[in-house]
């Protein structure tokens, strides 16, 4: 008789988790191809063409990159709450308010004739602060009342999509439609094809440069988080609040300040969304990004550097999923993906122990 | 089956990486008696101990159970054998009541019926003469109840061999005592004890038979009556041991710190300081006496400025410091070595050097500008770890790995390097071994010496006896007494702590 | 770090190669549609978007799923039609696209990949299709529902739903007179000029069987919701109402119906009012496909031009269920208003009776005030309500702007009804 049974690991070694993930990630994509050879579909085709579409085709790159921007603005602003234990999971109402500001700056405060870095300066400043301001308010509410985050953050997210529908639905609709008049071209960010006509390779390719400022945040944020004063104090509070605590660090404080940056972050991928790819604010323009980074910060174990890359092959994933209809197919593939990793978590603290009758001749399998 | 050893441990092997925590040790325990496993922390106590709790698994050696092989994948296995475990550090749930603590682990089934509960946990809790309320939270509970509360949790698990780590840590003379007939009439009942602790005369005291773990081997397996003192210092430490610190006479000079009429609340919103007046001057270690659960703690958090006074005035360094953030203790440079190692005073799972750093990364040499120096920092912590004999492969080890004497040592070596005026050390030396104490106690000498004052809170009398040139007696969040360290007035003590207040000014 | 991250991203990419490598050089001998079948016994066609060598490659973008058995299901009847009786024709779709972020990378890679006619088929489809059909003008673009079109290769394609409403209304009011209430509730997407088309036109009719009959309106701000749309029909039928039309997506109004007792009109296609016959009046419903086989064909001719095609009843764009060829009245139907609904199609059909004749004065609007004067008839731009500030937000140049614009409700609705503010 052989009995499996879980057992708690003592030690975890520093590459488990890792592997488990990319584990999962396989594990996922092998169920999904027992359910695509199931349903007639060769696997291998599917998933070649999810690859090819999403990886390989000379404009993959830059279709991934305008999917994988957002990803990563939001997972970056997400995973700087998550290291002090601060589950703000209304990452998508703050990214909404940032598109919201955003767009109020491009075409009702600014006039259309405004030199467009400026133009471009004073829209991040603004999605910025509107993220922030969206994200500080669970902060604040956490810091000086002790209102749970997650609920508190998950609200503001529904208040912030009634809003935004406030404007496209009212004061900022065109004809009746949910959606603003398209931004000035001072107010787009740039894109590759704006320079097709000296490099013709660049036609139809609409990568912009809101995914730099997602590689420059995620650099300050990798060193901040290693050599500053905030990103230290971070630490300790999300390790242990009592021991901060004694300390003497201001946990109001630095919980206010980090939700601010992780709101801010959020509102500036609403920004770049709007600026860079959609050009207006409209209802639902944004598929979920917010909610979507919350899994990417997972994935990506709340590094920065890694969240890069993690960001860059998700959003491929979701541009790949494109490659299989009915949109069903491809969205149960990524639904894999993400309960596999998240069961995997499982096996960095527990092990799997086949136990036989016999108690001392065990055989372990880490 | 009535097997002679009730455990047998034999040939047992275990590594951690770049340790061999325990080589090939063999321990055996007869049935009903009351064995003690004594030796420095890092020596393998724990380790071995967790092994037959089931919480480790050996990579060599057998355990047998009442002579029946066993094997433990999980704490649960242990229990379902009877063995049942007191841990150092607690394994309660803070933020759940006594009662629903009790039967975490137990198979009651899927109904729990409250009343049945409560009067089981009350028949447990009168039979051992360990009273407690079933229905208080953990959380409120001072870490001297808290203890009970582990105690009381194996007996109603069913525990027939019970594994204790230093379990009178944090109890009175008179309390020790009462344990120890509490244990005694256990064996009776049939129960296996093994004792675990460092405190040479308790254990000479309570044990039958003796094993001595020195660096994860076996060095001494003997009977309580053929050994001294002195003999089993040296078995442990390996060298011979000073029992009692050398001190010269202080030489106290101004007023450190000053309470005036302080009071304040307990977590549970109870008055637990009441009108509480006391100085420490510079030059001086005023110890503070008194059961646990009579303010001491809050009397440390409100000095610390962890905790909101009520009423009254806190003046170090003449500055007031009442109910201002825990920061502004900490620029009068107060230092505080707080009961609870892990909860309070270190950070799990953070480097050692993070650790270190935690009071000195607001100024350089740690800070420039909005930059922490990792290098710095680095260099700091490993000549810290050197000046104070933290036994650590790294200062990356995550703080949760060290054994609670050298994470003592660290909260120690961050606390007094910052050359503190004043000193707050709450049970400083809870859970270390002979050594460690030794280091400890002349780490708060030479600071009192420096000019630090120092305020020990402590329940260990010994201890308090022989550093303090003042004790101060505490009951029921008030100063009850104040005596001169003097070991023939030991009984007077005891009495002050029990609340005979009377008696002892009479 | 920086190690585990590199080969976290390879093994990753690797895992992609080996199942690129595994299959797609040498996939032709795999079909590329298969049918499964679904767990609730539907057949669902699981398929890869691309384009197959020698035919005419076809691709629809569609913004809901192809089985809300509504407007995207009626789209993809079309793309099926088109399958079937077009001449070595390939198509493909994507579905669920959201008309924001993701609406122009999608038109855009189907166009990259080489399909010959893309058909984008929602109104938010309008700037992204204009955007890619300009950097593709080897490739013809149809966008539905929009105004905008552009030379050689943008064209918009839509039709007069407005009248298969007109019968809806004619129903309506003969239902709601016979079950005494008088009353009828509509329920209505968006405070935009079609839908403001379609309610009028629904008012209208139902004056036509039933002159002391009212209609109510609720505005639900969406065009697919269950919750919201079956709400609003509880609303309307707490109100008095008897009959509940709809001109949103979902078949749950006339459920919600049903549920008391009473019928309702379901909207968009054929199947809208699958399994609730009994209780379902009719469907107006939309008929792509031989519009869609047309464009197809002139443009593998190359003889297509971009215009703005506005099909109706009697180019078979638009039916009403019951009373097209091959089908009955649903039972639920009074019998007397059968006669009145055949007559009133047939003129319809014959041009005797088009959306023009139905919007001729005079016509008050719901307060009793002249919305269209007596004898004038509205001009296609007055239907569309295109209004100067439309025009000039999307970019629209070539249209006559509206003069007497759909802004208002025809007399037939509850005096308290209005529109929402418009900007």
């Amino acid at each position: 008789m052989i009995r499996f049974r879980l057992e708690r690991r003592e030690t975890t070694s520093r590459w488990l988790p890792i592997f488990t993930t990319i584990g999962a990630v396989l594990v996922a994509l092998l169920m999904g191809a027992i359910l695509l050879a199931y349903g007639g579909l060769n696997p291998m085709v599917a998933y070649g063409q999810m690859f090819k579409v999403g990886f390989a085709e000379s404009y993959s790159v830059s279709d991934t990159l305008v999917k994988s921007t957002p990803l990563l603005l939001a997972g970056l602003g997400v995973s700087i709450a998550f290291r002090m234990r601060l589950w703000n999971i209304g990452a998508e109402g703050q990214l909404l308010m940032g598109a919201w500001a955003a767009t109020g700056v491009a075409l009702f405060i600014l006039p259309e004739t405004t030199p467009r870095f400026i133009m471009l300066a004073a829209m991040s400043i603004a999605g910025f602060a509107a993220g922030a301001f969206w994200g500080v308010i669970p902060g604040w509410l956490k810091a000086k009342m002790g209102v749970n985050e997650i609920i508190s953050s998950l609200m503001l997210t529904y208040v912030a999509t009634f809003f935004i529908n406030y404007f496209v639905f009212g004061p900022w609709a065109v004809g009746g439609f949910p959606l603003t008049k398209k931004f000035p071209r001072n107010a787009w960010f740039p894109r590759l094809l704006d320079w097709a006509d000296a490099i013709p390779f660049f036609r139809g390719m609409t990568a912009h440069i809101g995914f730099f400022y997602g590689v420059v945040a995620a650099i300050l944020l990798y060193i901040l988080f290693k050599h500053s004063k905030w990103g230290y104090e971070l630490k300790v509070i999300g390790d242990n609040p009592e021991a901060a605590r004694y300390a003497g660090m201001n946990i109001s404080r630095t919980v206010i300040l980090t939700m601010v940056i992780s709101g801010g972050l959020a509102g500036l991928a609403g920004m770049s969304e709007v600026a860079g790819v959609v050009h207006r604010l409209q209802e639902n323009f944004s598929p979920g990004y917010g909610f979507t980074a919350i899994i990417v910060a997972w994935l990506a174990r709340l590094n920065p550097l890694a969240m890069i890359i993690v960001a860059y092959l998700f959003g491929g994933l979701l541009v790949g999923g494109d490659a299989i209809q009915p949109a069903g197919i491809p969205l149960m593939i990524q639904g894999m993906i993400m309960f596999c990793v998240i069961s995997a978590e499982l096996f960095t603290k527990y092990r799997i122990r086949i136990k036989r009758n016999a108690p001392l001749t065990e055989v372990s399998h880490g | 089956m009535t097997a002679e050893y009730a455990v047998q441990m034999r040939g047992i092997t275990k590594r951690f990486p770049g340790v061999v925590a325990n080589d090939n040790v063999s321990f055996e325990v007869k049935r009903g008696e009351i064995h003690a496993l004594l030796g420095e922390n890092g020596a393998g106590k724990s380790t071995l101990m967790n092994m037959l709790g089931g919480l480790y698994r050996p990579d060599q050696g057998e355990i047998t159970i009442n002579g029946e092989a066993v094997y433990f994948s999980s704490p649960r296995d242990a229990i379902k054998k009877g063995i049942g475990m007191v841990h150092q550090h607690f394994m309660l749930v803070p933020t759940q009541t006594v009662a629903e603590n009790m039967v975490i682990g137990a198979s009651t089934g899927f109904w729990l019926s409250p009343k049945k509960l409560y009067a089981d946990i009350a028949a447990v809790s009168e039979r051992y003469n360990l009273p407690i309320a079933p229905d208080a939270k953990i959380w409120q509970l001072s870490v001297g109840e808290q203890q009970r509360v582990e105690i009381l949790k194996t007996l109603y698990l069913g525990a027939k061999i019970l594994i204790m780590d230093e379990p009178t840590a944090v109890l009175t003379p008179q309390e020790v005592e009462k344990m120890f007939v509490t244990l005694r009439e256990m064996t009776k009942n049939g129960h296996t004890i093994i004792f675990i602790s460092h405190k040479l005369d308790e254990v000479l005291s309570i044990a039958d038979r003796i094993t001595v773990l020195q660096k994860g081997k076996v060095s001494a397996n003997v009977a309580a009556k053929d050994v001294n003192k002195a003999e089993l210092a040296k078995l442990m430490v390996g060298r011979e041991v000073l029992f009692r610190i050398d001190k010269e006479a202080a030489k106290p000079k101004d007023d450190v710190l000053v309470l005036k009429n302080v009071s304040a609340n307990n977590d549970r919103g109870l008055p637990a300081l009441r009108s509480l007046s006391l100085n420490v001057r510079a030059g001086e270690i005023v110890g503070i006496a008194g059961v646990s659960g009579n303010g001491q703690h809050e009397l440390a958090e409100t000095l610390t400025g962890l905790r909101h006074v009520t009423d009254g005035v806190i003046e170090i360094n003449n500055t007031g410091i009442q109910n201002q953030p825990p920061l502004a203790a900490i620029d009068q440079k107060v230092a505080h070595i707080p009961a609870d190692r892990n909860g309070m005073g270190s950070a799990p799972t953070l480097s050692l050097s993070d650790n270190l750093i935690m009071k000195s990364y607001r100024a350089a040499p740690v800070r420039k500008g909005w930059r922490l120096l990792n290098a710095v920092a680095r260099n700091t912590s490993e000549d810290l770890i050197k000046q104070y004999n933290v036994a650590t492969p790294s200062i990356d080890v995550e703080a949760r790995l060290l054994s609670g004497g050298n994470l003592q040592k660290l909260i120690l070596a961050r606390e007094i390097s910052a050359e503190p005026t004043s000193i707050v050390a709450v049970t400083p030396t809870r859970g270390l071994d002979v050594g460690a104490t030794e280091a400890v106690h002349q780490r708060l000498i030479s600071e009192r010496d420096r000019g630090a004052a120092v305020l020990l809170i402590s329940e260990d009398l010994d201890e308090l006896l022989s550093l303090s040139d003042r004790i101060l007696v505490m009951y029921e969040g008030q100063i009850v007494g104040e005596l001169p360290p003097d070991e023939d007035r030991i009984d007077e003590i005891g009495l002050l702590m029990a609340g005979g207040v009377q008696e002892a000014q009479a | 770090m920086k190690k585990l991250v590199k080969t976290l991203s390879l093994l990753l990419a690797a895992a992609f190669v080996l199942a690129a490598c595994g299959g797609a050089p040498e996939a032709p001998p795999e079909p590329e549609t298969v049918t499964v079948t679904g767990f609730d016994g539907s057949e669902i066609d699981i398929s890869i978007p691309q384009v197959e060598a020698d035919k005419t490659n076809v691709a629809f973008v569609y913004v809901g799923v192809i089985g809300d058995a509504g407007w995207t299901y009626a789209h993809n009847q079309g793309r099926e039609y088109i399958e079937a009786n077009g001449e070595n024709m390939h198509t493909a779709y994507i579905e669920a696209v959201p008309e924001g972020a993701d609406a122009e990378r999608v038109i855009r890679s189907l166009a990259r990949q080489g399909f010959d006619v893309i058909f984008t088929t929602s109104f938010g489809y309008m700037d992204p299709t204009a955007t890619v059909a300009e950097e593709f003008q080897d490739i013809d673009f149809i966008h539905i529902s929009g105004q905008k079109k552009a030379e050689p290769n943008f064209g918009n394609v839509f039709g007069a739903l407005e009248e298969m409403q007109y019968l809806s209304g004619m129903a309506a009011g003969a239902k709601a007179a016979e079950d005494g209430s008088n009353r009828v509730g509509y329920i209505a997407p968006f405070p935009i000029a079609e839908v403001i088309r379609l309610s009028n036109a629904t008012a209208l009719g139902m004056r036509a069987t039933c002159p002391e009959c009212v209609m109510d309106i609720r505005w639900i701000f969406t065009w697919f919701d269950p919750v919201k749309e079956r709400e609003a029909a509880e609303s309307l039928l707490d109100a008095g109402a008897t009959v509940i039309i709809t001109g949103a997506d979902t078949p749950g109004p006339v459920q919600a119906a049903a549920d008391r007792g009473y019928t309702g009109i379901a909207h968009n296609s054929t199947e809208s009012c699958n399994g609730l016959e009994d209780s379902c009046l009719g469907v107006p419903y939309w008929n792509w496909g031989p519009v869609y086989l047309d464009i197809v064909e002139a443009s593998v001719a190359g003889t297509y031009t971009p215009e703005d095609y506005y099909g109706s009843v009697a180019d078979g764009m638009v039916g009403f269920l019951g009373f097209m060829e091959g089908e009955e009245p649903l039972p639920a139907l009074p019998t007397e208003v059968i006669p009145l609904i055949e007559a009133t199609l047939a003129d319809m059909e014959a041009g005797l009776f088009t959306r023009f004749d139905m919007f001729t004065g005079p016509i008050n609007n719901n307060q009793g005030e002249v919305a269209i004067p007596d004898g004038y008839a509205m001009t296609q731009s007055d239907l569309e309500g295109l209004s100067a500030g439309y025009m000039d937000a999307f970019g629209i140049a070539d249209r006559p702007a509206c003069e007497v614009c759909m802004d208002f409700l025809v007399e037939g609705f509850d005096e308290t009804a209005e529109i929402p503010p418009l900007n």
